[in-house]
């Protein structure tokens, strides 16, 4: 799948999300959480870019701004060659059609009292698309794509499962046809046998309809599985950006080696070698991150240069991107 | 270390046939059926299971934590300290729960009380169940922070739960359960609501204080990565009762119940091979409306044959200190005799 060098669906250059902080009596600006600072990557067609990170890196806020659920602070988002940061009212509303969302909690994101078949029909009904006949006979269409039983699209949304949940929510998010879906930690909420049902059907759907995915999750092993490539992200930045099986096999940054060695590996005789990086401390607030490299107050391997200078985000080795200074100083 | 020889200790512990039923106005749930097990001093019990299974059900009963109703806990022993803890007297059961017996939960924010500081906390049972002073416990409560890895202790006594990070509250909540020095440490998920790299210094501080301590430790999680690291006997549970029960390194080699052998290709890895299709286990768990007159995994199980439907399996012996509820035989490849 590699061969054919395929166009970039969706352009991510130099993004940047910053919060306001208010405080005071008068709530007068007092400073910002810089939850994305700067941060660059493509997603191919038909593929999916797993985004990791632990809480509070700024994955969902990625996830958002790509969609343009934010007005960003800074940069640019192209989706299928149109720019999305600074597109139009009218313009924005037809490219919505073309991506879509899927979130953690199925249960938080559909309504209690509405009808399943009214909450995966919304969409249609939003965009105005066929006649209630027509979008009667897609929703029960959607339903059997993501393995619902027709059934049951009068029930309500707590009659169902976390994972039958989950796959409400696909199906809404399949309404319209997209290209381009951002998964934000679809199967978090979920058991581990059940996580794998979903992962799978996202597979296939992917396969059969020909979907880009946006795959955000704290869970480096679902990763592993579902992504082709992966960017690991710390504190608003992305430290690294790679091929699946090189990022897994060889991690470069020094952060992705500490967060791969902190994943508990369910095989006694395995797990026992594993040489593991404790990282001392916790992470930096976003809104005073460490001057210099992000990582830097906790980094195994941390230079001089590091608390001075921010290390460039460039690519290593083919393919492979890292914004360390360790790989600066070698090539 | 997982997987020494067994310790041949009596059980400081000892759960012999609990059964726990809610009762609701939707009908009853029947939430832990016939559960056994035990825990030798010094050993670490880890026990698995996906939500709804049982596990926090079991450790809130035996030591009565459920409020009575909606729970009626209809039937078991629980055998501590030469006590029947499930019909000894209010005072006996205060005395051991936060005393002897000890408790992590999965959220330090909802178990810290947020209006009062660290230090108070960590004191309140040093005083309550060990009859210090003021002074004493103060100094065993900066020994404690101290234990558990939180730099600048004695000064840190001051600062209320939000102060610290989600890291750093759970190592308070690890110190407030050692502080009587208990014969057994329940912890139930201590790590879920943690990253991963903090969860990683979460367990080497586990391991360290095992070694230091010497306590009993029932270490709840649904990761059985975290089990495959710290557990030296593994209990798994399904649909509110224990499906399988084996030394650590058993049961990950040689796992006997289909639900244990499916959960363990289900799971991704990061290392290692790296299979192209994820294997499921299709279907839901069960709904504990009633007491099981059947195998509970029989819906999802994919070596079912009539008998399943007909009668719950008991636990039957698969080997030293293995034992699984199944009447499926994988040595024999067919189903058990008798
Ligand atoms: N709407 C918002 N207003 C202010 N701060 C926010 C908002 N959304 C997220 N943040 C902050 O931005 C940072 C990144 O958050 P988020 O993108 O949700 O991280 P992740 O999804 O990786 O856990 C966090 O510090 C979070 O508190
Ligand atoms: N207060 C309650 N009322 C009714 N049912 C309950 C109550 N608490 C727990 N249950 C039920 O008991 C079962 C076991 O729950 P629990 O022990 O919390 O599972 P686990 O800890 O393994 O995730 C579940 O089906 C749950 O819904
Ligand atoms: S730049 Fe320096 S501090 Fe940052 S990750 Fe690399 S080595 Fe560590
Ligand atoms: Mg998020
Ligand atoms: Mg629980």
């Amino acid at each position: 799948m590699l061969d054919t060098p395929k166009e970039p669906l969706v352009r991510v250059s130099n993004l940047k999300m910053h919060f306001p902080i208010y405080g005071g009596l008068l709530r007068r600006r007092t400073g910002e959480v810089k939850a994305v600072d700067g941060i660059s990557f493509d997603i191919f067609e038909g593929e999916t870019l797993g985004l990791v990170g632990e809480s509070g890196c700024g994955k969902s806020t990625v996830g958002r701004s790509v969609l343009r659920l934010y007005e960003v602070t800074g940069g640019s988002v192209t989706i299928d060659g149109r720019d999305i940061a600074h597109a139009a009212p009218e313009e924005l509303r037809k490219m919505r059609t073309q991506m879509q969302m899927i979130f953690q909690d199925p249960q938080a994101s559909l309504n209690p009292r509405m009808k399943v078949s009214e909450i995966i029909g919304e969409p249609l009904r939003e965009h105005h698309a066929g006649s209630a006949a027509e979008r009667r006979e897609r929703v029960l269409e959607l339903m059997d794509q993501v393995g619902l039983n027709r059934d049951f699209a009068n029930r309500y949304p707590h009659e169902f499962s976390g994972g039958q949940r989950q796959r409400i929510g696909i199906a809404r998010a399949l309404a319209l046809n997209p290209k381009f879906i951002v998964c934000d930690e679809p199967i978090a909420a979920l058991d581990v046998s059940i996580q794998a049902q979903v992962v799978n059907l996202l597979e296939e759907l992917q396969e059969r309809l020909g979907l880009t995915y946006l795959f955000i999750s704290h869970d480096l092993s679902m990763v592993r599985h579902i992504a082709d490539r992966v960017a690991v992200m710390y504190l608003g930045r992305i430290a690294e950006l790679a091929p699946r099986d090189d990022i897994y096999a060889e991690p470069l940054h020094p952060y992705t080696k500490a967060l791969l060695s902190a994943v508990p590996e369910p095989d006694p005789s395995v797990e026992e070698k594993v040489e593991r990086i404790i990282l001392a401390g916790d992470v930096p607030s976003p809104s005073n991150p460490p001057k210099g490299c992000n990582f830097c107050t906790r980094c195994p391997s941390v230079m001089d240069i590091c608390k001075r200078d921010e290390p460039e985000f460039r690519e290593v080795q083919p393919g492979r991107f890292v914004a360390c200074h360790l790989f600066n100083q070698t090539t | 270390m997982p997987d020494g020889p067994a310790p041949v200790l009596q059980p400081v512990l000892d759960v012999r046939g609990l059964k726990t039923v809610f009762k609701t106005r939707s009908g009853e749930v029947h939430a832990v059926n016939d559960v056994s097990f035990d825990v030798r001093p010094g050993e670490l019990l880890g026990v698995v299971g996906e939500s709804g299974s049982g596990k926090s059900v079991t450790m809130m009963s035996l030591i009565g934590l459920l409020p009575s109703p909606p729970a009626d806990i209809r039937g078991g022993e629980v055998l501590f300290e030469g006590n029947d803890l499930l019909t000894t007297d209010a005072e006996t059961l205060r005395k051991v729960r936060g005393g002897r017996i000890g408790f992590i939960f999965q959220d330090p924010m909802t178990s810290l009380n947020p209006v009062f500081n660290v230090g108070f906390q960590i004191m309140e049972p040093l005083r309550r169940h060990m009859g210090l002073s003021k002074a004493d416990a103060r100094i065993r409560a900066a020994e404690l922070l101290e234990l558990v890895g939180i730099p600048d202790a004695q000064r840190r006594l001051k600062d209320y739960p939000h102060q610290f990070s989600g890291g750093m509250r759970q190592r308070v909540m690890i110190a407030i359960a050692l502080a009587c020095d208990p014969k057994v440490l329940i912890a139930d998920e201590p790590t879920t609501a943690l990253d991963v790299t903090i969860q990683a210094q979460i367990l080497e501080l586990v391991k360290d204080l095992r070694e230091k301590l010497g306590m009993a430790i029932i270490w709840i999680t649904h990761d059985l990565g975290v089990i495959a690291g710290i557990a030296d006997r593994v209990m798994v549970m399904y649909g509110g009762q224990v499906v399988e029960q084996a030394p650590t390194r058993e049961l990950f080699g040689n796992p006997q119940h289909p639900y244990t052998r499916a959960l363990l290709e289900t799971i991704p890895t990061v290392r290692g091979a790296r299979p192209d299709k994820l294997n499921v286990i299709d279907g839901q768990p069960p709904i504990l409306g009633a007491a099981p007159t059947a195998c509970p995994f029989r819906d999802r199980c994919q070596y079912r044959f009539a008998r399943c439907d007909a009668e719950n399996p008991s636990r039957t012996p698969a080997g030293p200190g293995h034992d699984a509820a199944c009447f499926y035989d994988f040595t024999a490849g067919g189903p058990r005799v008798a």
